[in-house]
């Protein structure tokens, strides 16, 4: 008998003990070659418009995917060779060479791995039209999508693993020279000494945590303080999550332990005393777990509030249907029939709304600070767009907003800056010095404005003045008259909005909803399905760590129940007991990790990272993560079970 | 005087067809409170089986066994654990103490799971602590002590319900003659003084002349059977050692 069918012969033989690690390598397979094939595939490249820049969001996204999966198979593969140091200490001990051995465990990780390599390229194959298809619906544009096979995401897919199987392989070869014969026979059965409880750490962990909780709850102002508490929360944050599960639950545990009269109740006993003697392993396990996850959640939120706040978004960077200054010539009646022509699409308002451009006095020190930073910005331009109370409440009505300003004299009212957090505190009160050809004319902000007129462009000032001084400046001025028009069903006029775009007539400045709202569309989309897609990868593989870890620990405990049995523990309390530690396993990272993922959005939102309405993207992402671990629980606790019921 | 255990006709066939091997082969025997029974015999005479069967652990072919009055043939699988919690007190060769659990918590374990309350408990540690001498190390936890006071903590959880019967199997199999010779000492005097009953599988002559009664068994069979009575302990070692050399085949451990 070769060597190479003895390898055989130990899968074959052991498959049961295989299965879960062949698995996890099959399902990181397919994760991988459906990531890779979405990034070649030829079905996507036509319909997405910015097909380039998504190319490569996925090849960063396959960079973090890589050091994942070797992570993954890394891990399940040092779960796997624990389980087996007896039967290699057995081989070493009937006198088999170790590098008879060492060959024998690399050949035996290598044929997994190649069978792995090939059942996961053909899931994924099979797999990877509904994710292509998913992707298009995400991104608006639903096309029929067949089975293709990209020879490109093969071969990358195939080095990849490759290189990671090799890794594992070598390590399985190392694992006799790694351990002396007396350490691979006692591997099931060391006897780890009771964790102490040190109340400085507990004081300090909870401090740390209770500090960088405090920070994320603080106001930011500039950039510099920014970064400075990111770096504060991040390093407090993971400290102290460290010492909670290192410290803080061991103190809890202990404390439960003095209760008498509820621990040596019935199978409390067992339960507790079980936690605490892993506690200690499981700590570092269930930090890194908390906080990837907590992480992970984050970025699905992001990704899901983008998705979600995108028509927003675009309402409020483009208002109207189609926008452009008009000059009263040919090109624009052109433009007009266009817009007039589509009669899916007719025209519920148009409108011209003139405006002003002018300039501030750079002596002006009564300025409100956001317009004084574009002042310094801006020295020579004519940054400030100055429109009528009455043009404002025409868009209002022709929009369908319920806002309305009424301004005598000079008062003047701001419209809130895009992308700032600005409150009407900000200009209550202040004034500005507008410079015209003839006079300079000092105006009072007495009203901020949220809803925007024309597109957003930088620099964003748009000031709303009184009719009577309008019409005064506007004989001072020539104004510009834009031209905007509010069309049925504006989300759905990719043709029309084509063909104007298709004019060429640049100086017109023609800006239209639907290219803001396809683009918006698209970066969300795929940044929905990339964060997403990865997010519940992550989320799935710390499940399955935990998931591993608590089968090395049944596996490790048959003995102990077996023990219980005997002394009369109903099978009832062993399900129970078992129920009862693998929802504190559970439990623990996945509160850590939602608390401070609401943390670090709270801190997101605090910098402007995200906007909007956030509550539904958090409740998905959350909701999510519940029930991939309400799986995981439920999956552990049967498999639990049943070995310690064997 | 009470029976405690009856075991009627009692059979265990291993193996489907073709292949089957019959580790006990129609056994009869009755236990009496207060006694201290020795069951002997070679490797693979069916003694361990027997123990187990009368332990609930395995089940008999055919045959019928009572303990206190009840068959325990037609519980359940949760009456059958209540009832080993509540009658029966185990001590086994290799220990089986819990080590994520103290000394005393090993010990308290049963009367915890029963639900007894706390200081009725510790009252119960108290009493017993001194019998088998572990005061000093109840709080120890198991891989920190030496395998004489593994066993006496087993011995300590096994009684401390004050079960009907106390099943030991091979219980000095792992301890030095000092370790072994302590412990049967305090299964005999557990015996003596506190009327337990005492039902222990041996393969060692000197273990077997603490008790009682010592039943030989082979090929799945109640070969003999001695009674100590008022002789000496000395005289009835030689007694077990003389049915052994005729049983042949087997253990001839001396002291």
């Amino acid at each position: 008998m070769t060597l190479f069918s003895l390898a055989k012969r130990n899968i074959i033989g052991n498959f049961k003990n295989y299965l879960l690690y062949f698995l996890s390598m099959i399902f990181s397979v397919v994760i991988y070659h459906t990531f890779v094939s979405l990034r070649y595939s030829s079905e996507i490249e036509k319909n997405i418009e910015s097909f380039q820049s998504m190319r490569s969001v996925f090849l960063q996204a396959s960079i973090i995917l890589i050091a994942f999966v070797a992570v993954f198979i890394w891990y399940s593969n040092a779960f796997f060779t624990k389980k087996r140091k007896k039967e290699v200490g057995m081989y070493s001990l009937l006198g088999l060479r170790k590098k008879t051995i060492g060959k024998m465990m690399f050949y035996e990780n290598l044929l997994m791995g190649a069978g792995a390599v090939i059942a996961g390229v053909l899931l994924s194959t099979l797999l990877s039209k509904m994710f292509t298809m998913l992707l298009l619906r995400l991104l608006g544009t639903d096309v029929d999508v067949g089975f293709t096979l990209s020879l490109e995401a093969f071969g990358n897919t195939i080095f990849v693993f490759t290189c990671i199987i090799l890794i594992t392989s070598i390590q399985g070869y190392r694992l006799i020279y790694n351990f002396n014969l007396i350490e691979l026979f006692q591997a099931d059965k060391e006897g780890e000494p009771l964790p102490e409880v040190s109340m400085i750490g507990v004081i300090i962990g909870t401090i740390l945590l209770v500090f960088g909780y405090w920070i994320a709850f603080q106001p930011v102002d500039s950039n510099g303080q920014i970064l400075r508490n990111l770096l504060l929360i991040m390093g407090s944050i993971v400290t102290g999550t460290y010492l909670l599960f290192r410290t803080a639950i061991v103190y809890l545990l202990k404390k439960a332990k003095e209760h008498k009269s509820s621990y040596y109740n019935g199978i409390n006993i067992i339960g507790t005393s079980h936690l605490l003697y892993r506690i200690k392993g499981n700590a570092r396990m269930l930090t890194m777990i908390a906080l990837l996850s907590a992480l992970t959640l984050s970025a699905i939120t992001i990704g899901t509030s983008q998705y979600y706040n995108f028509t927003t978004h675009a309402k409020q960077l483009e208002p109207f249907s189609y926008t452009y200054i008009s000059k009263g010539d040919i090109e624009e009646e052109k433009i007009k029939e266009i817009i007039y022509e589509d009669k899916n699409h007719p025209v519920q308002a148009e409108l011209t709304v003139p405006l002003l451009k002018v300039h501030t006095d750079p002596s002006d020190t009564d300025l409100p600070e956001y317009l004084e930073q574009l002042m310094a910005e801006f020295p020579e331009e004519d940054f400030i767009n100055l429109i009528s109370a009455k043009t404002f409440n025409q868009v209002s009505a022709a929009l369908d907003r319920n806002e309305k300003v009424t301004l005598s004299g000079n008062e003047a009212a701001m419209i809130k800056p895009r992308y700032t957090h600005d409150s009407f505190s900000d200009y209550e009160g202040r004034t500005i010095t507008l410079k015209l050809p003839e006079e300079e004319k000092q105006v009072r902000f007495t009203h901020l404005l949220e809803g925007r007129v024309l597109s957003w462009r930088y620099p964003d000032a748009y000031i709303v003045l009184s009719d009577e001084l309008y019409s005064e400046m506007e004989k001072q001025i020539q104004p510009v008259a834009y031209k905007t028009y509010q069309v049925k069903d504006q989300k759905n006029t990719e043709l029309t909005s084509n063909q104007l775009h298709q004019l060429g007539f640049d100086d017109l400045k023609l800006s239209t909803f639907y290219k803001v709202y396809k683009r918006g569309l698209e970066s969300a989309g795929q940044d929905i399905f990339t964060l997403g897609f990865l997010g519940l990868v992550f989320l799935a593989a710390t499940g399955c760590m935990i998931y591993f870890k608590q089968l090395t620990e049944a596996h490790s405990d048959k003995g102990r129940y077996e023990i219980l049995r005997k002394i009369g523990v109903r099978k009832k309390e062993v399900l129970t007991t078992i129920s009862k530690q693998s929802l504190f396993i559970f439990l623990l990272p996945l509160i850590v990790g939602i608390s401070h993922n609401l943390m670090i959005v709270k801190v997101l939102l605090g910098i402007n990272l995200i906007g909007g309405d956030i509550s539904i993207p958090i409740l998905t992402s959350i909701g999510f993560y519940i029930a991939i671990y309400l799986g995981y629980y439920i999956l552990t606790v049967n498999t639990y079970y049943k070995i310690v019921n064997l | 005087m009470k029976m405690v255990v009856d075991v009627k006709s009692v059979k265990k066939v291993y193996g489907a067809k073709g292949n089957v091997f019959t580790a006990l082969d129609g056994i009869d025997l009755s236990v009496m409170e207060g006694e201290f029974i020795g069951i002997m015999g070679p490797s693979g005479a069916g003694k361990s089986t027997l123990l187990n069967v009368i332990a609930t652990i395995d089940q008999p072919t055919s045959g019928d066994i009572f303990i206190d009055g009840t068959s325990i043939l037609t519980m359940n699988e949760d009456q059958l654990a209540s009832f080993r919690r509540d009658k029966l007190g185990f001590l086994f060769q290799d220990y089986n103490l819990l080590d994520t659990l103290s000394v005393k918590e090993n010990i308290v374990l049963p009367l915890a799971l029963a639900k007894v309350n706390v200081k009725e408990l510790e009252r119960r540690v108290d009493d017993i602590a001194d019998t088998f001498g572990i005061r000093p190390i109840l709080e120890k936890y198991p891989y920190q002590i030496s395998g004489g006071q593994k066993q006496r903590t087993a011995a300590s959880r096994a009684i401390i319900t004050n079960p009907r019967l106390l099943l030991a199997d091979e219980p000095t199999g792992a301890l030095d003659s000092k370790s072994a010779t302590d412990l049967l000492e305090s299964l005999k005097e557990l015996n003596e003084h506190r009327q337990a009953t005492v039902f222990m599988v041996t393969h060692d002559a000197f273990a077997a002349s603490y008790c009682k009664r010592v039943l030989f068994i082979k090929d799945g069979k109640i070969f003999t059977e001695i009674v100590k009575g008022t002789s000496p302990r000395k005289e009835f070692f030689n007694k077990v050692l003389d049915v052994l050399s005729v049983l042949g085949g087997g253990t001839s451990d001396t002291v």
